[in-house]
Protein backbone atom coordinates (compact mmCIF):
# COMPACT_ATOMS: atom_id res chain seq x y z
CA UNK A 1 0.00 0.00 0.00
CA UNK A 2 2.47 2.86 1.12
CA UNK A 3 4.83 1.35 -1.81
CA UNK A 4 2.74 2.55 -4.51
CA UNK A 5 2.15 5.62 -2.74
CA UNK A 6 5.98 6.23 -1.76
CA UNK A 7 6.35 7.29 -5.27
CA UNK A 8 4.08 10.66 -4.77
CA UNK A 9 5.45 13.49 -3.20
CA UNK A 10 4.13 13.69 -0.39
CA UNK A 11 3.49 17.33 -0.58
CA UNK A 12 0.87 16.63 -3.10
CA UNK A 13 -1.31 14.30 -0.50
CA UNK A 14 -2.76 15.89 2.67
CA UNK A 15 -1.74 16.70 5.97
CA UNK A 16 -2.97 13.51 7.37
CA UNK A 17 -2.12 11.06 5.15
CA UNK A 18 0.70 9.79 6.89
CA UNK A 19 -1.49 9.35 10.45
CA UNK A 20 -3.94 7.66 7.92
CA UNK A 21 -1.37 5.32 7.33
CA UNK A 22 -0.12 4.46 10.61
CA UNK A 23 -3.54 4.22 11.36
CA UNK A 24 -4.58 1.73 8.86
CA UNK A 25 -1.16 -0.22 9.61
CA UNK A 26 -2.26 -0.70 13.14
CA UNK A 27 -5.43 -2.08 12.04
CA UNK A 28 -3.88 -4.25 9.98
CA UNK A 29 -1.27 -6.10 11.85
CA UNK A 30 -4.08 -6.23 14.86
CA UNK A 31 -5.18 -9.71 15.02
CA UNK A 32 -9.09 -9.31 15.78
CA UNK A 33 -9.27 -7.21 12.49
CA UNK A 34 -8.23 -10.87 10.73
CA UNK A 35 -10.26 -12.79 12.91
CA UNK A 36 -13.12 -11.17 11.56
CA UNK A 37 -12.36 -11.88 8.19
CA UNK A 38 -12.29 -15.38 9.03
CA UNK A 39 -15.77 -14.99 10.53
CA UNK A 40 -16.66 -13.38 7.71
CA UNK A 41 -16.01 -16.35 5.72
CA UNK A 42 -17.15 -18.35 7.82
CA UNK A 43 -20.45 -16.82 8.57
CA UNK A 44 -21.00 -15.64 5.53
CA UNK A 45 -20.94 -18.99 3.40
CA UNK A 46 -25.07 -19.40 4.04
CA UNK A 47 -26.31 -21.67 0.56
CA UNK A 48 -29.38 -22.51 0.75
CA UNK A 49 -32.45 -23.75 -1.82
CA UNK A 50 -34.54 -20.61 -1.47
CA UNK A 51 -31.47 -18.49 -2.40
CA UNK A 52 -30.43 -20.37 -5.41
CA UNK A 53 -33.85 -19.88 -6.04
CA UNK A 54 -33.95 -16.13 -6.16
CA UNK A 55 -30.38 -15.46 -6.95
CA UNK A 56 -28.86 -18.21 -9.04
CA UNK A 57 -25.05 -17.83 -8.98
CA UNK A 58 -25.07 -14.97 -7.82
CA UNK A 59 -26.06 -16.24 -4.35
CA UNK A 60 -22.09 -16.34 -3.70
CA UNK A 61 -22.25 -12.20 -3.96
CA UNK A 62 -25.00 -12.81 -1.63
CA UNK A 63 -22.59 -14.72 0.65
CA UNK A 64 -20.74 -11.87 0.88
CA UNK A 65 -23.96 -9.61 2.14
CA UNK A 66 -24.35 -12.18 5.31
CA UNK A 67 -20.96 -12.40 6.63
CA UNK A 68 -20.45 -8.65 6.48
CA UNK A 69 -24.08 -8.39 8.89
CA UNK A 70 -23.29 -11.06 11.35
CA UNK A 71 -20.31 -10.19 12.86
CA UNK A 72 -18.64 -7.22 11.38
CA UNK A 73 -20.37 -4.26 13.07
CA UNK A 74 -19.66 -5.30 16.10
CA UNK A 75 -16.07 -6.52 16.06
CA UNK A 76 -15.42 -3.32 14.30
CA UNK A 77 -16.99 -1.11 16.77
CA UNK A 78 -15.10 -2.77 19.65
CA UNK A 79 -12.20 -2.49 17.59
CA UNK A 80 -12.50 0.98 17.23
CA UNK A 81 -14.23 2.54 20.30
CA UNK A 82 -10.93 3.59 21.71
CA UNK A 83 -9.12 5.17 18.79
CA UNK A 84 -9.57 8.58 20.10
CA UNK A 85 -10.06 8.46 23.94
CA UNK A 86 -7.69 6.09 24.37
CA UNK A 87 -5.26 8.28 23.00
CA UNK A 88 -6.97 11.06 25.26
CA UNK A 89 -6.13 8.60 28.11
CA UNK A 90 -2.83 7.22 27.45
CA UNK A 91 -1.50 10.22 26.30
CA UNK A 92 -0.44 9.64 22.68
CA UNK A 93 -3.02 12.30 21.52
CA UNK A 94 -0.35 14.81 22.54
CA UNK A 95 1.89 13.55 20.00
CA UNK A 96 -0.36 13.34 17.29
CA UNK A 97 -2.04 16.81 17.94
CA UNK A 98 1.80 17.97 18.28
CA UNK A 99 2.01 17.50 14.48
CA UNK A 100 1.27 20.36 12.05
CA UNK A 101 -2.54 18.93 12.18
CA UNK A 102 -5.64 20.36 12.92
CA UNK A 103 -7.92 18.07 15.18
CA UNK A 104 -10.33 17.43 12.48
CA UNK A 105 -7.76 15.78 10.39
CA UNK A 106 -6.72 13.99 13.06
CA UNK A 107 -10.39 12.78 13.17
CA UNK A 108 -10.46 12.17 9.12
CA UNK A 109 -6.89 10.48 9.44
CA UNK A 110 -8.15 7.97 11.92
CA UNK A 111 -11.63 7.44 9.99
CA UNK A 112 -10.01 7.13 6.70
CA UNK A 113 -6.84 5.02 7.51
CA UNK A 114 -9.00 2.60 10.23
CA UNK A 115 -11.84 1.89 6.88
CA UNK A 116 -8.60 0.80 4.93
CA UNK A 117 -7.37 -1.01 7.49
CA UNK A 118 -10.39 -2.79 7.64
CA UNK A 119 -11.67 -2.65 3.94
CA UNK A 120 -8.78 -4.91 2.70
CA UNK A 121 -8.89 -8.15 4.83
CA UNK A 122 -13.13 -7.90 4.31
CA UNK A 123 -12.39 -7.72 1.05
CA UNK A 124 -10.18 -10.46 1.02
CA UNK A 125 -12.56 -13.14 3.05
CA UNK A 126 -15.82 -11.39 -0.06
CA UNK A 127 -13.21 -12.37 -2.85
CA UNK A 128 -12.47 -16.28 -0.97
CA UNK A 129 -15.92 -16.44 -0.61
CA UNK A 130 -16.75 -14.94 -4.25
CA UNK A 131 -14.14 -17.43 -5.76
CA UNK A 132 -15.31 -20.56 -4.08
CA UNK A 133 -18.78 -19.94 -4.18
CA UNK A 134 -17.87 -19.26 -8.67
CA UNK A 135 -16.63 -23.15 -8.54
CA UNK A 136 -19.67 -24.33 -6.46
CA UNK A 137 -22.75 -22.60 -8.10
CA UNK A 138 -21.05 -21.08 -11.39
CA UNK A 139 -19.95 -17.55 -12.95
CA UNK A 140 -21.82 -14.52 -11.68
CA UNK A 141 -21.97 -11.09 -12.75
CA UNK A 142 -18.28 -9.55 -11.69
CA UNK A 143 -20.19 -6.34 -11.98
CA UNK A 144 -22.82 -6.94 -9.33
CA UNK A 145 -19.97 -8.32 -7.07
CA UNK A 146 -17.62 -5.54 -7.20
CA UNK A 147 -20.90 -3.69 -6.44
CA UNK A 148 -21.58 -5.10 -3.16
CA UNK A 149 -17.80 -4.55 -2.68
CA UNK A 150 -18.55 -0.95 -3.19
CA UNK A 151 -20.98 -1.03 -0.73
CA UNK A 152 -19.51 -3.54 1.96
CA UNK A 153 -16.37 -0.57 1.97
CA UNK A 154 -18.70 2.31 2.13
CA UNK A 155 -20.44 0.17 5.25
CA UNK A 156 -17.36 -0.15 7.20
CA UNK A 157 -16.68 3.18 6.57
CA UNK A 158 -19.87 4.36 8.55
CA UNK A 159 -18.78 1.52 10.95
CA UNK A 160 -15.23 3.17 11.61
CA UNK A 161 -16.89 7.27 11.02
CA UNK A 162 -19.36 6.38 14.28
CA UNK A 163 -17.04 4.34 16.29
CA UNK A 164 -14.43 7.39 16.10
CA UNK A 165 -17.32 10.16 16.20
CA UNK A 166 -18.06 8.11 19.79
CA UNK A 167 -14.26 7.99 20.29
CA UNK A 168 -13.88 11.95 19.95
CA UNK A 169 -16.35 12.99 22.30
CA UNK A 170 -16.17 11.08 25.40
CA UNK A 171 -13.46 11.32 28.00
CA UNK A 172 -13.77 7.97 28.97
CA UNK A 173 -12.88 4.55 27.17
CA UNK A 174 -15.54 2.73 29.80
CA UNK A 175 -18.07 5.13 28.19
CA UNK A 176 -17.44 5.33 24.69
CA UNK A 177 -17.63 1.27 24.78
CA UNK A 178 -21.50 1.84 26.62
CA UNK A 179 -21.90 4.10 23.82
CA UNK A 180 -20.88 1.65 20.80
CA UNK A 181 -22.54 -1.13 22.72
CA UNK A 182 -26.09 1.44 22.86
CA UNK A 183 -25.35 1.87 19.20
CA UNK A 184 -24.98 -2.00 18.30
CA UNK A 185 -27.91 -2.72 20.30
CA UNK A 186 -30.16 -0.14 19.18
CA UNK A 187 -29.15 -0.18 15.68
CA UNK A 188 -27.99 -2.98 14.82
CA UNK A 189 -30.01 -6.12 17.28
CA UNK A 190 -33.35 -4.20 17.90
CA UNK A 191 -33.66 -1.97 15.03
CA UNK A 192 -36.85 -3.63 13.35
CA UNK A 193 -38.50 -3.75 16.47
CA UNK A 194 -37.84 -0.03 17.38
CA UNK A 195 -39.00 1.32 13.66
CA UNK A 196 -42.08 -0.69 14.27
CA UNK A 197 -42.69 0.77 17.33
CA UNK A 198 -42.04 4.56 16.45
CA UNK A 199 -44.41 3.70 13.65
CA UNK A 200 -47.15 2.41 15.53
CA UNK A 201 -46.97 4.85 18.28
CA UNK A 202 -46.52 7.46 15.20
CA UNK A 203 -50.06 5.83 13.73
CA UNK A 204 -51.39 4.14 15.94
CA UNK A 205 -51.91 1.13 13.65
CA UNK A 206 -50.55 -2.34 14.85
CA UNK A 207 -47.92 -3.89 12.93
CA UNK A 208 -47.96 -7.83 11.99
CA UNK A 209 -44.53 -8.68 10.69
CA UNK A 210 -45.91 -11.78 8.83
CA UNK A 211 -47.86 -9.19 7.11
CA UNK A 212 -47.16 -5.24 7.31
CA UNK A 213 -48.90 -2.57 5.92
CA UNK A 214 -48.24 -1.00 2.59
CA UNK A 215 -46.60 2.11 4.24
CA UNK A 216 -43.69 4.32 3.14
CA UNK A 217 -43.67 5.83 6.51
CA UNK A 218 -43.03 2.16 8.22
CA UNK A 219 -40.79 1.12 5.17
CA UNK A 220 -38.58 4.11 5.50
CA UNK A 221 -38.06 4.34 8.95
CA UNK A 222 -37.06 0.38 8.52
CA UNK A 223 -34.28 1.37 6.37
CA UNK A 224 -33.22 4.27 8.27
CA UNK A 225 -30.11 1.79 10.57
CA UNK A 226 -27.10 1.81 8.47
CA UNK A 227 -27.33 -1.97 8.95
CA UNK A 228 -30.98 -2.33 7.25
CA UNK A 229 -29.72 0.51 4.61
CA UNK A 230 -26.44 -1.72 3.36
CA UNK A 231 -28.61 -5.19 3.15
CA UNK A 232 -31.35 -2.63 1.44
CA UNK A 233 -28.31 -1.46 -0.76
CA UNK A 234 -26.87 -4.69 -1.64
CA UNK A 235 -29.87 -6.61 -2.05
CA UNK A 236 -30.58 -4.13 -4.89
CA UNK A 237 -27.16 -4.34 -6.52
CA UNK A 238 -28.19 -8.48 -6.34
CA UNK A 239 -31.49 -8.14 -7.47
CA UNK A 240 -32.74 -9.84 -4.81
CA UNK A 241 -35.55 -7.23 -3.92
CA UNK A 242 -36.35 -4.16 -2.02
CA UNK A 243 -35.85 -4.86 1.65
CA UNK A 244 -33.55 -4.46 4.36
CA UNK A 245 -33.72 -8.67 5.21
CA UNK A 246 -30.95 -10.93 4.00
CA UNK A 247 -31.23 -12.71 1.06
CA UNK A 248 -31.68 -15.56 2.99
CA UNK A 249 -34.87 -14.19 4.56
CA UNK A 250 -35.98 -12.11 2.06
CA UNK A 251 -35.43 -15.40 -0.26
CA UNK A 252 -38.06 -17.28 1.28
CA UNK A 253 -40.78 -13.99 1.84
CA UNK A 254 -40.70 -13.95 -1.73
CA UNK A 255 -40.91 -17.38 -2.37
CA UNK A 256 -45.07 -17.88 -3.25
CA UNK A 257 -46.99 -19.78 -0.82
CA UNK A 258 -44.24 -19.29 2.08
CA UNK A 259 -44.62 -17.04 4.83
CA UNK A 260 -41.78 -15.87 7.26
CA UNK A 261 -41.91 -12.28 9.42
CA UNK A 262 -39.72 -9.81 7.61
CA UNK A 263 -40.15 -6.79 5.52
CA UNK A 264 -40.23 -6.96 2.21
CA UNK A 265 -41.64 -4.07 -0.26
CA UNK A 266 -42.72 -6.36 -2.72
CA UNK A 267 -44.98 -8.52 -0.92
CA UNK A 268 -46.55 -5.40 1.26
CA UNK A 269 -47.02 -3.66 -2.03
CA UNK A 270 -47.95 -6.24 -4.32
CA UNK A 271 -50.30 -5.27 -6.58
CA UNK A 272 -49.85 -1.52 -5.55
CA UNK A 273 -47.33 1.14 -7.02
CA UNK A 274 -44.00 1.80 -4.73
CA UNK A 275 -43.57 5.34 -3.38
CA UNK A 276 -40.32 6.95 -5.07
CA UNK A 277 -38.93 7.27 -1.41
CA UNK A 278 -38.67 3.94 -1.21
CA UNK A 279 -36.22 3.25 -4.22
CA UNK A 280 -33.47 1.26 -2.78
CA UNK A 281 -30.97 4.12 -3.84
CA UNK A 282 -32.61 5.59 -0.42
CA UNK A 283 -30.18 3.00 1.33
CA UNK A 284 -26.95 4.75 -0.30
CA UNK A 285 -28.09 8.07 1.05
CA UNK A 286 -29.03 7.04 4.52
CA UNK A 287 -25.22 4.93 4.41
CA UNK A 288 -23.90 8.79 3.48
CA UNK A 289 -25.95 10.20 5.95
CA UNK A 290 -24.56 7.94 8.96
CA UNK A 291 -20.75 8.58 7.38
CA UNK A 292 -21.20 12.22 7.54
CA UNK A 293 -23.09 13.55 10.43
CA UNK A 294 -22.04 11.74 13.65
CA UNK A 295 -18.19 12.78 12.30
CA UNK A 296 -19.41 16.31 11.45
CA UNK A 297 -21.27 16.86 15.28
CA UNK A 298 -18.36 14.88 16.74
CA UNK A 299 -15.57 17.27 15.51
CA UNK A 300 -17.87 20.17 16.37
CA UNK A 301 -17.09 19.56 20.17
CA UNK A 302 -13.33 18.16 19.16
CA UNK A 303 -12.23 20.91 18.47
CA UNK A 304 -13.36 23.24 20.97
CA UNK A 305 -12.94 20.79 23.75
CA UNK A 306 -9.75 20.32 26.15
CA UNK A 307 -7.56 17.38 25.11
CA UNK A 308 -4.88 17.46 28.05
CA UNK B 1 10.16 45.90 17.22
CA UNK B 2 9.98 42.36 16.02
CA UNK B 3 6.76 40.18 17.12
CA UNK B 4 7.22 38.46 20.15
CA UNK B 5 7.96 34.66 20.19
CA UNK B 6 5.38 34.01 22.76
CA UNK B 7 2.45 36.85 23.74
CA UNK B 8 -0.48 36.36 25.78
CA UNK B 9 -3.35 39.10 26.72
CA UNK B 10 -5.46 38.21 29.81
CA UNK B 11 -5.10 34.78 29.14
CA UNK B 12 -7.11 32.74 31.33
CA UNK B 13 -8.42 29.28 31.90
CA UNK B 14 -11.18 27.62 34.23
CA UNK B 15 -12.67 24.53 34.77
CA UNK B 16 -15.91 25.34 36.55
CA UNK B 17 -15.46 27.30 39.24
CA UNK B 18 -11.59 25.98 39.58
CA UNK B 19 -9.72 29.00 38.25
CA UNK B 20 -5.91 27.38 36.46
CA UNK B 21 -4.97 30.20 34.91
CA UNK B 22 -5.79 34.06 35.42
CA UNK B 23 -5.40 36.91 33.07
CA UNK B 24 -1.49 35.96 32.22
CA UNK B 25 0.21 38.82 30.04
CA UNK B 26 3.16 37.67 28.92
CA UNK B 27 5.94 38.37 26.48
CA UNK B 28 8.87 36.39 25.62
CA UNK B 29 11.05 37.91 22.94
CA UNK B 30 12.44 36.16 19.96
CA UNK B 31 16.02 35.08 20.55
CA UNK B 32 15.05 35.52 24.47
CA UNK B 33 15.79 32.05 26.83
CA UNK B 34 13.33 32.41 29.42
CA UNK B 35 12.80 30.18 32.57
CA UNK B 36 8.80 29.47 33.29
CA UNK B 37 9.09 28.40 36.97
CA UNK B 38 6.31 28.51 39.23
CA UNK B 39 5.37 26.64 42.71
CA UNK B 40 2.64 23.61 41.58
CA UNK B 41 -1.20 24.99 40.51
CA UNK B 42 0.79 28.19 39.65
CA UNK B 43 -0.58 27.39 35.79
CA UNK B 44 2.29 26.85 34.22
CA UNK B 45 1.04 23.36 32.52
CA UNK B 46 -2.11 24.96 31.73
CA UNK B 47 -0.11 27.94 30.19
CA UNK B 48 2.09 25.27 27.69
CA UNK B 49 -1.54 23.54 27.30
CA UNK B 50 -2.97 26.74 26.10
CA UNK B 51 -0.37 27.28 23.39
CA UNK B 52 -0.13 24.27 21.89
CA UNK B 53 -3.92 23.97 21.11
CA UNK B 54 -4.55 20.98 23.49
CA UNK B 55 -6.75 23.43 25.60
CA UNK B 56 -8.61 26.34 24.74
CA UNK B 57 -8.84 29.72 26.26
CA UNK B 58 -11.86 30.85 28.49
CA UNK B 59 -11.04 33.74 27.78
CA UNK B 60 -8.11 36.45 26.32
CA UNK B 61 -5.94 35.18 23.79
CA UNK B 62 -2.34 34.32 22.91
CA UNK B 63 0.35 34.31 19.92
CA UNK B 64 3.11 32.35 18.83
CA UNK B 65 5.30 33.38 16.20
CA UNK B 66 2.69 35.84 15.52
CA UNK B 67 -0.04 33.06 14.82
CA UNK B 68 -2.97 31.77 16.69
CA UNK B 69 -2.71 28.42 18.38
CA UNK B 70 -5.82 27.20 16.91
CA UNK B 71 -7.05 29.13 13.77
CA UNK B 72 -2.99 28.46 12.70
CA UNK B 73 -1.96 25.40 14.08
CA UNK B 74 -0.87 23.58 11.14
CA UNK B 75 2.04 26.65 10.15
CA UNK B 76 2.68 27.22 13.90
CA UNK B 77 3.54 23.23 14.65
CA UNK B 78 5.36 22.95 11.04
CA UNK B 79 7.58 25.71 12.43
CA UNK B 80 8.25 25.01 16.29
CA UNK B 81 9.02 21.42 18.10
CA UNK B 82 6.34 20.00 20.56
CA UNK B 83 7.98 17.71 23.97
CA UNK B 84 4.73 17.53 25.34
CA UNK B 85 4.18 16.76 29.50
CA UNK B 86 3.14 13.75 29.95
CA UNK B 87 2.94 12.13 26.90
CA UNK B 88 2.97 8.76 25.46
CA UNK B 89 4.12 7.19 22.12
CA UNK B 90 2.07 4.02 20.10
CA UNK B 91 2.16 1.30 21.30
CA UNK B 92 3.88 -1.60 18.79
CA UNK B 93 5.12 0.91 16.67
CA UNK B 94 8.72 1.42 16.40
CA UNK B 95 11.19 4.49 16.82
CA UNK B 96 11.64 4.21 13.57
CA UNK B 97 8.08 4.55 12.44
CA UNK B 98 7.34 7.47 15.14
CA UNK B 99 10.21 9.31 13.06
CA UNK B 100 9.03 8.94 9.77
CA UNK B 101 5.47 9.60 11.11
CA UNK B 102 6.84 12.86 12.03
CA UNK B 103 9.02 13.51 9.30
CA UNK B 104 6.65 13.07 6.69
CA UNK B 105 3.59 15.10 8.48
CA UNK B 106 6.04 18.03 8.59
CA UNK B 107 7.18 17.24 4.96
CA UNK B 108 10.64 17.74 5.99
CA UNK B 109 13.25 15.30 4.26
CA UNK B 110 15.20 14.31 7.66
CA UNK B 111 16.20 11.29 7.59
CA UNK B 112 15.11 8.92 10.43
CA UNK B 113 18.17 7.05 10.94
CA UNK B 114 20.41 10.50 10.76
CA UNK B 115 18.19 11.99 13.69
CA UNK B 116 18.56 8.69 15.89
CA UNK B 117 22.56 8.64 15.06
CA UNK B 118 22.84 12.42 16.23
CA UNK B 119 21.38 11.50 19.61
CA UNK B 120 22.99 7.49 19.72
CA UNK B 121 19.64 5.48 19.83
CA UNK B 122 20.64 4.01 16.63
CA UNK B 123 20.68 0.38 18.08
CA UNK B 124 17.33 0.89 19.61
CA UNK B 125 15.32 1.64 16.49
CA UNK B 126 16.88 -1.01 14.95
CA UNK B 127 15.78 -3.99 17.39
CA UNK B 128 13.16 -5.41 15.59
CA UNK B 129 9.41 -4.13 17.25
CA UNK B 130 10.63 -1.71 19.78
CA UNK B 131 8.59 0.76 20.95
CA UNK B 132 9.65 4.18 22.50
CA UNK B 133 7.14 3.24 25.61
CA UNK B 134 9.78 0.29 26.85
CA UNK B 135 12.19 3.30 27.14
CA UNK B 136 13.24 5.25 29.97
CA UNK B 137 12.07 8.60 30.05
CA UNK B 138 15.60 10.13 29.36
CA UNK B 139 15.72 7.72 26.25
CA UNK B 140 12.78 9.10 25.15
CA UNK B 141 13.04 12.29 25.40
CA UNK B 142 16.28 12.50 23.70
CA UNK B 143 14.24 10.30 21.03
CA UNK B 144 11.49 12.45 20.44
CA UNK B 145 13.68 15.81 20.54
CA UNK B 146 15.49 14.47 17.38
CA UNK B 147 12.60 14.46 15.94
CA UNK B 148 11.52 18.20 17.01
CA UNK B 149 14.30 20.90 15.38
CA UNK B 150 12.56 24.36 16.49
CA UNK B 151 12.64 26.98 13.74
Amino acid sequence: MSRSLAALPLSSLPRWFPLARKEARTVLTSKGTWLLAVFVFVFGWRPTYSGWELLGPSMSAGFVQVGVTTLVPLGVLVLSYGSVVGERTSGSLKFALGLPLTRTDVLVAKTVGRTAGFVLPVTVAAVLLGVVGAFRYGLFSPLAFLGVLLATSLYLAVLVAIATAVSAVTTSTVRASGAVVGYFLAFVLLWSQLAVAAYSSLTGRAVNPYDPPADALLFGLLRLSPDRAYRTVTNWILGAGNAGESFTILAIKLAPGQSVNGYAVETAFAGASVPLSLHEVGGVVVLLAWLVVPLWLARYRFERGDLA
Amino acid sequence: MTTPAIDTDGLTKRYGSTVALDGLDLAVESGEVYGFLGPNGAGKSTTINLLLNYVRPTDGSATVLGLDPWDDVVALHDRVGILPDRYDTYDGLSARRHLRLVIDTKRSDDDPEALLTRVGLTDAADRPGSSPRGWNNGSRSRWLSSATPTC
